[in-house]
Order: structure tokens, then C-alpha cells, then sequence
């Protein structure tokens, strides 16, 4: 056989194998996360202690999906730091320390190395400080997650939204629709890939039906569809991405072929 | 995101996400057309036109024939050459 022929039955066979790929596995092996915008805006021209300290900020984001720019503009009174997400405007700072975590955090860390260990996706739910709200979602969520055969891959990790740690977290996914920092309910995120959020289930919204809908949307079958058109956003995180471990979610397909879907 | 511009009077009223909505009406997936089964008429068609065709042939050929027919039954008058070729062995 030809070096071409084999070339081409190679090329054929993984091209196969990408349209079976699901959902949360394409996207973490091959979707690479958006970039945020952090701009400093200023009047005067920047004085050398800034400049410094801007340049040991930038050198600790380095490897976070943000871009750190500095922009002199007129029609401001004091120097302040915004944030932005496809030119959307999520948060403004108005001094340097406020920036602190603003790429890594605990919780992050802990969604990022289950999702870097094979699990299907990580079920967040953003408490609204309600007891009696917060309690009532957690359990459809607990009872429909383990009712699920992929239940065992799908960590279910609660936030508290006044978690002043996850500050910088829980503002951006308040952020992932534009009405949700005006909405006081429980909201459950579904984060898969590498840190993408769903636009979130809320309040009656966290139903069996719809957390089933969730799990459906992580397992199915990668279409072009999804690919060119992903929903929800990133989350500003600085971590690696590479070789995460193999897929759980296949050895589950696998072992029970009546779970697929497409 | 797809929800920002989208108004609502109440949570209730809220609009679900559009991934969900997606994913419930099957529109995630490529949707392959819809394959549905029509009355096969060929057989008929084939039917009539091959009938149309043996009628026109049948007729066509009565036509012929009776035309043919009709000539064979007439006296035929003698040509002119053949007053040339008796006037040429005379």
C-alpha cells in the first residue's frame, strides 16, 4: 500500500472519530478558553512604581486567557482597572489589590483538576443565601445527579455567593447573562472543557428534567453545530489544559452502548 | 448571552437557556431530513405509456396496411414509359 493511501485511511479514520467525539471531551481537547480583556485606564502618565507593579501582574497572569493593556483617557478622575469579556464589560476595580486572585482561586483549582481528571463536567451551584432555596435545589440536584449512570463522573461543588475567597469567581458567573446579578435565587452552573459555563438552570429552572438535559448536552455527540456556536463563556483561570486524562464518560458509553445519543 | 437583549415581566416568565431549549428540541444535532414515504406511481406510468405506445404502433401500422391495401386493390394505368418501351419494340 501506498504512503498516500495509508495517509488517507489515517486522515478518513480520525475524522470519524472526531464527529463521535462528546461534547465536554472536544471541547476540552480542542476549544481553547477566550480571552478576557483587563484594562488599565488612567489620565496622568504612569508613574515608575506602576509600571513596575503592571509588569509583575502581568508576568503572574501570563498564562491565564487575559490580555493586561494600559489605555491613557481623558474623561476620567482616577485611574481604575475594567475587566472585559467579548467587549462586554464584567467588573471595574478601582485599586490594584482588588485584583488579587483574580485568575486563580481554591475552588477553581479544584474544578479545574476534576475536569482535568476525565469527569464529565462539574455541576457548580451558586447559593443565593436563601437556606430554605438553597436546600431545596441542592437535593434535586444530588438526587438527580446520582440517579444519573454518569452520576459518579459529575462533581456537584457548591458556592456561596457572598464567598468573599471566590469573589472574583462568582462575579463572573454572575456575569455569564447579563440579568443574573439581579436575580437572588439558587443558580446551578454546568462547567466543562477548559472552565466553559453554561448559562445557568435557576430557581424553579433547577428541575429533573432540565439537570437530565444538562447531562444529555455534556454526553452527546460534538456536532458542528455546538462546535461553531458554543454556548455560556469562559472563566478567567490560569492553569494548564494539557493532556487531561482520558474521558470517564467513554468507558460508561462503552460498557452501556443504550446510553448513547446523538 | 443569547438572553441578554431578551425581556421578561417575571422569573417565571424567564426565558430558558438557549442551549437547553436546544438540546430538549433536538436542534444540538444535524438534523437529517425527514425521509417520507410517497405513493409509487412508476409502475402506472410505465403501464400507460407502454399501452399508448402499443396503441399508436397498432394504429399506425392499420393505417399502413389498409393504406397499402388500398393502393394493391386499384387498377394501376399503364406509365408512360411503358407506351415509350412498347413504341421502342414496335
Amino acid at each position: 500500500m501506498k504512503p498516500v493511501q495509508i495517509k488517507t485511511i489515517i486522515l478518513a479514520g480520525l475524522l470519524s472519530l472526531a464527529c463521535t467525539t462528546k461534547v465536554s471531551e472536544w471541547v476540552l481537547l480542542n476549544s481553547l478558553p477566550d480571552k478576557y480583556l483587563l484594562v488599565l485606564y488612567h489620565k496622568t502618565p504612569l508613574t515608575e512604581s506602576v509600571r513596575n507593579q503592571n509588569r509583575e501582574f502581568s508576568e503572574k497572569i501570563s498564562s491565564a486567557n487575559v490580555v493586561f493593556r494600559t489605555l491613557s483617557r481623558e474623561n476620567i478622575v482616577e485611574p481604575y482597572y475594567a475587566l472585559y469579556y467579548n467587549d462586554r464589560l464584567f467588573s471595574e476595580y478601582h485599586n490594584y489589590s482588588e485584583l488579587e486572585g483574580i485568575a486563580f482561586s481554591p475552588l477553581r483549582n479544584k474544578i479545574a483538576a476534576e475536569l482535568m481528571s476525565g469527569k464529565l463536567g462539574v455541576m457548580l451551584y451558586l447559593k443565593c443565601g436563601n437556606e430554605e432555596k438553597d436546600e431545596r435545589g441542592l437535593k434535586i440536584i444530588r438526587n438527580t445527579v446520582s440517579s444519573s449512570p454518569f452520576g459518579e463522573i459529575i462533581p456537584v461543588i457548591e458556592l456561596g455567593r457572598n464567598n468573599p475567597e471566590e469573589k472574583h469567581l462568582v462575579s463572573m458567573l454572575l456575569n455569564v447573562e447579563s440579568d443574573l446579578k439581579d436575580i437572588n435565587e439558587p443558580m446551578l452552573f454546568g462547567v466543562f472543557g477548559r472552565f466553559r459555563v453554561l448559562e445557568p438552570l435557576l430557581a424553579k429552572g433547577i428541575s429533573e428534567e432540565n439537570i437530565d438535559l444538562m447531562i444529555d448536552f455534556l454526553t452527546a455527540d460534538c456536532s458542528c453545530l455546538i462546535k461553531d456556536d458554543l454556548p455560556g463563556i469562559n472563566i478567567l483561570f490560569d492553569g494548564s489544559w494539557e493532556n487531561p486524562l482520558p474521558a470517564m464518560a467513554n468507558r460508561i458509553l462503552d460498557e452501556n452502548p443504550e446510553l448513547l445519543h446523538h | 448571552m443569547e438572553q441578554d437583549t431578551i425581556r421578561y415581566d417575571s422569573l417565571e416568565a424567564r426565558p430558558l437557556p438557549k442551549w437547553l431549549t436546544d438540546q430538549r428540541d433536538g436542534l444540538n444535532t444535524y438534523q437529517p431530513p425527514k425521509l417520507e414515504m410517497k405513493e409509487d406511481r412508476s409502475l402506472n406510468v410505465s403501464f400507460i405509456i407502454t399501452g399508448a405506445f402499443i396503441l399508436l404502433t397498432v394504429i399506425l401500422l392499420t393505417v399502413y396496411l389498409l393504406h397499402k391495401k388500398k393502393r394493391s386493390d386499384t387498377p394501376s394505368q399503364p406509365s408512360p414509359r411503358g407506351k415509350e418501351s412498347a413504341r421502342f419494340f414496335e
